[in-house]
C-alpha cells in the first residue's frame, strides 16, 4: 500500500507567547486526492501548513510526506512539497525568470532543467512577456500566478495552496481552478485552504473543518452537510462556527 | 556533497551575489568612493603634516586599515541587510521551505557578504597600489588575516540580520557598535601614540588586533603578537560560526 501524500498525527503547536495554534490535529491525505481545509481565521490552517513545510516547528506530533518524516528526513519531505503561500512573498530584486530559476536551484534542479521548466511555466501562466521584469512591477494577479508557478517549479507531488485566490478577480480565479484541477487529474495531490466555500465545494474531493486548532469534522461536501443536518457545505460551515443565523435560507425566511 | 546539495548551495550563493550586483552603485560604488575620499583626505591633508608613523609613510600606514574596514563593513552590511530584507518581504520562506540544510543556508548567506566585502577590498587595494607605494610584506599572514576578518564580519552580519526585527536594529548595530569599534581600532593612527588610558583601552577592542594583523601583512609593522592574534581571531570566527549554525538549526527568528 503506497504511503499517503500527507500523514499528520496528533500535531501540536504552541507559540512562544503561549498561543496554542494546533491541539492534536490528525489528517491523512491519500496520493492524488484534492483535500480542502476550511476554518475561520486563526483556526490553525496556516500553522498546519507552516509545520508541514518547515516554516514552523511543531511542539508535538508527527508529519510524514510520502512516508518521509518532515522533521528528520526534511530533505526528501520538502522536495515533494510545493507551497503557494497566502501572502505575496516575492523577492522584489528578482525578475520573474530568476524567481523560478532560483527556486528550482534551491530544490537541486539542474540548470538545463530549470531553464526548460521556467520557460514552460511562464508560458502556462501567461507571464512570458514579463520574464525579464522585476516582480515588484507585476500586477496583483500576475504576482499570484507567479507564486503558483514558483510552487510548481520543482514538480512537487504534493501542492499546498494557502488561500490562492484571495483577492484575485473572477477571471483569474477560474483560470487557477482550471489549472489546479488539471494537475490534480495528472496525479498531483493538492491541499487547499480557502475562505471561498464554493471553491472548496467545486474542487475538493474531501474537506476538513478546522476550528480552535482541532479538526472538527471531515468528509465530502455532501457528507459534511448531512453530518450537520443542513442543506449544503456553506450551512455546514456556519453550523461549525456557530453562526447558523447567517445561513441564506434563514435570512430569506426572515425577509419573507 | 551530493549534486543536489551542490546546486542548492550555489544557487543560494548566486542569489546573494546577484542581489548586491543589481544595486552595485550603492553596494560597490558607494564604498569605493568612500575609501577614495579617505585616501584623498588622509593622504593629501594629514599626510603632508604626518610624514611617517613607525617608519612607514602615513598614507601607506592607513591603507591596510582602510582595506580591512572596506572588507568588514561590506561583509557585515550586506548580510544583515539581505537577511532582514528577505524576512521583511517573506521571501526567505522560499529558501527556508526548500530542502537546503541549515549549514547550506548559513554558508550561502555568509559568503554573499564575504564576496561583496572581498570585491570592495580588492578594488580598494588596486586603487591603493596605483596611488601609493603599498607593499605586501607578509602574504602568508595577510591572506588568512583578510579571510578571517571577512568571514568574522560576514557572520556578525548574519547574526544581526537574523536577530533584527526592523531596519533600525541593523542601523543601530552598524552606527553605534561597528563603526566606533573600527574607527577606534587604529585605522588612522597607531595605538602606541595614544595617551593613557586610551592606549590600554584600545587593546580591549578586538578590531585593533584585526587591523594590526592586516597592517602587518602589508607593511610589516605590528603592535600585537601575530600568532596570538591569528589564533584568537580564528577562535572567535569559529565560535561565531557555530553560534549562528545553532541559530539556523533552531530556526531562531526565522521559523516560527
Amino acid at each position: 500500500m503506497p504511503a499517503p501524500a500527507l500523514k499528520i498525527e496528533d500535531l501540536q503547536k504552541r507559540y512562544g507567547n503561549g498561543v496554542e495554534a494546533l491541539r492534536g490535529v490528525s489528517v491523512e491525505i491519500a496520493e492524488g486526492e484534492f483535500y480542502g481545509l476550511l476554518g475561520p481565521n486563526g483556526a490553525g490552517k496556516s500553522t498546519l501548513i507552516h509545520c508541514t513545510t518547515g516554516l514552523a516547528q511543531p511542539t508535538g506530533g508527527t508529519i510524514e510526506v510520502f512516508g518521509h518524516d518532515a522533521l528528520h528526513d526534511y530533505e526528501q519531505a520538502r522536495e515533494a512539497v510545493g507551497l503557494a503561500p497566502q501572502e505575496v512573498n516575492l523577492d522584489h530584486f528578482l525578475t520573474c525568470e530568476e524567481t523560478l530559476d532560483f527556486h528550482g536551484g534551491y530544490f537541486g534542479m539542474t540548470r538545463k532543467d530549470r531553464r526548460e521548466r521556467t520557460r514552460e511555466l511562464l508560458e502556462t501562466f501567461s507571464l512570458t512577456a514579463k520574464a525579464k521584469d522585476r516582480t515588484r512591477a507585476l500586477s496583483g494577479g500576475m504576482k499570484r500566478r507567479l507564486i503558483l508557478a514558483r510552487a510548481l517549479m520543482h514538480r512537487p507531488r504534493l501542492l499546498i495552496l494557502d488561500e490562492p485566490t484571495a483577492g484575485v478577480d473572477i477571471e483569474l480565479r477560474l483560470e487557477l481552478w482550471h489549472y489546479v484541477q488539471k494537475i490534480n487529474a495528472e496525479g498531483t495531490t493538492i491541499l487547499l485552504t480557502t475562505h471561498y466555500l464554493e471553491e472548496a465545494d467545486q474542487l475538493c474531493s474531501r474537506i476538513g473543518f478546522i476550528a480552535n486548532g482541532e479538526i472538527a469534522a471531515e468528509g465530502s461536501s455532501d457528507g459534511l452537510a448531512e453530518r450537520y443536518g443542513v442543506a449544503n457545505l456553506e450551512d455546514a460551515y456556519l453550523a461549525l462556527v456557530g453562526r447558523k443565523e447567517l445561513s441564506r435560507s434563514h435570512i430569506e425566511a426572515e425577509v419573507v | 556533497m551530493s549534486q543536489a546539495a551542490r546546486i542548492r548551495f550555489l544557487t543560494l550563493l548566486q542569489r546573494e551575489v546577484s542581489r548586491f550586483m543589481k544595486i552595485k552603485k550603492q553596494t560597490l560604488g558607494g564604498p569605493l568612493l568612500e575609501t577614495f575620499l579617505y585616501v584623498t583626505v588622509f593622504g593629501a591633508a594629514l599626510g603632508t603634516r604626518i610624514k611617517e608613523l613607525h617608519g612607514v609613510e602615513y598614507i601607506v600606514f592607513v591603507i591596510p586599515g582602510l582595506i580591512m574596514m572596506a572588507l568588514a563593513t561590506n561583509a557585515f552590511t550586506n548580510n544583515s541587510a539581505s537577511i532582514l530584507q528577505q524576512k521583511f518581504l517573506g521571501a526567505i520562506h522560499d529558501q527556508l521551505s526548500s530542502p537546503a540544510s541549515p549549514l547550506e543556508l548559513l554558508l550561502a548567506f555568509s559568503l554573499g557578504g564575504f564576496v561583496r566585502g572581498a570585491i570592495v577590498a580588492v578594488l580598494t587595494f588596486i586603487v591603493a597600489i596605483i596611488l601609493t607605494a603599498l607593499p605586501v610584506d607578509h602574504l602568508l599572514v595577510l591572506i588568512p588575516a583578510l579571510f578571517l576578518v571577512g568571514f568574522f564580519f560576514a557572520q556578525l552580519g548574519v547574526l544581526i540580520g537574523v536577530r533584527a526585527e526592523q531596519f533600525d536594529d541593523v542601523a543601530f548595530a552598524q552606527t553605534f557598535v561597528l563603526t566606533p569599534l573600527i574607527f577606534l581600532g587604529g585605522v588612522f593612527y597607531s595605538a602606541s601614540l595614544l595617551p593613557e588610558p586610551f592606549e590600554t583601552l584600545t587593546k580591549f577592542n578586538p578590531v585593533f588586533y584585526m587591523i594590526s594583523l592586516v597592517r602587518y601583512g602589508f607593511v610589516g609593522y605590528s603592535e600585537v603578537s601575530i600568532p596570538l592574534s591569528l589564533a584568537a581571531l580564528t577562535a572567535a570566527t569559529g565560535a561565531l560560526f557555530l553560534f549562528n549554525l545553532r541559530l539556523f538549526q533552531r530556526g531562531y527568528k526565522l521559523r516560527s
